[in-house]
């Protein structure tokens, strides 16, 4: 790639499809960036799970995908009985390289970067959805907890 | 680091002087193996990985195949899985599961005569574990 005597001059995420359809909308949704500190996402997120939100998304790609499983990993520890999907996908970036030895000619690079998303769910999910991972139990108290949590959910849609 | 006017304090015990300990990292546990089990690592070339990986799926033998990788090579892991499956012209399916593995680590005092004693701390880092199977109906399994 002669990249000499180019500058970036931005670099811009391409839309790319919902890697899971039929989505409620008032998913949260947390982007993970490679400078996000873990403390800050979970502060948030638990206090929004904690607050009685169902669903939560976790989406990082290229170096913060490291970063996006540790998330939900931990998220998973700390609430219990969580339904998980994940996929993995593709990003496409959009970059814009110009000159700088003057002159207008400037180019685009589309870059493909690996991206992870992972739906943590209080509700059961799909289980022959390819990348679904069942709760994993680890106390009968909180598993229970939820399951009455859940009837009483169910009871009300 | 050291403070001159509480040589007792609980500081000694707890804390590590990274001056007196070398932080020496196991290997991870080693997980189970089939032959259709391939583990990612950061040292081998990525290509002789990827092929190794097409080799297993195209040889016939193996339906499906799984591939781990921990920590920094969760993303290589990744790209291999969907490089498999862009190459494969829509036939592979990749079904992601996410773990924590515990690793361990030792720390040695440097200096024997030291009051240090050898320590073991543990930490945890995420792992990933792709499936990587053809699109028909594979017998399911836990």
């Amino acid at each position: 790639m002669g990249q000499e005597g180019f500058k970036k001059v931005s670099r811009t995420e391409e839309d790319s499809p919902c890697p899971f359809p039929g989505l409620a909308s008032g998913v949260l949704e947390m982007r993970v960036k490679e400078g996000s500190k873990i403390r800050n996402l979970m502060g948030f997120a638990m206090a929004r799970v904690g607050g009685g939100l169902r669903q939560v998304v976790f989406t990082g790609s290229g170096r913060a995908v490291t970063k996006t499983i540790t998330c939900a990993e931990i998220m998973k520890r700390k609430v219990g009985c969580l339904h998980q999907l994940t996929k993995l996908q593709y990003k496409v970036m959009k970059e814009v390289w110009g000159s700088t030895e003057g002159g207008g000619s400037g180019m685009t690079v589309h870059r493909t970067v690996p991206s992870i998303s992972i739906l943590l769910s209080k509700d059961p999910l799909d289980p022959k959805e390819p990348g679904y991972q069942p709760p994993q139990i680890l106390s009968i108290s909180a598993c229970s907890e939820l399951l009455t949590a859940n009837s009483r959910h169910q009871r009300s849609v | 680091m050291t403070d001159p006017r509480n040589p007792d304090s609980a500081s000694q015990a707890i804390e590590m002087d990274p001056v007196e300990y070398t932080l020496r990292k196991r290997l991870p546990r080693k997980l189970p193996k089939r032959r259709n089990d391939v583990y990612v690592n950061m040292k081998t070339d990525f290509r002789a990985q990827l092929a190794r990986c097409q080799k297993l799926l195209e040889g016939g033998a193996h339906r499906e195949i799984c591939v781990h990788g921990l920590g920094l090579a969760i993303n290589r892991a990744i790209n291999i899985a969907l490089q498999l499956q862009a190459s494969s012209q829509g036939a592979l399916q990749l079904a992601a599961n996410t773990s924590t593995v515990e690793l361990v680590d030792d720390l040695e005092p440097e200096d024997p005569d030291e009051a240090g004693e050898p320590m073991t701390r543990t930490r945890n880092n995420s792992a990933i574990h792709i499936k990587v199977f053809t699109e028909f109906p594979t017998p399911a399994k836990g």
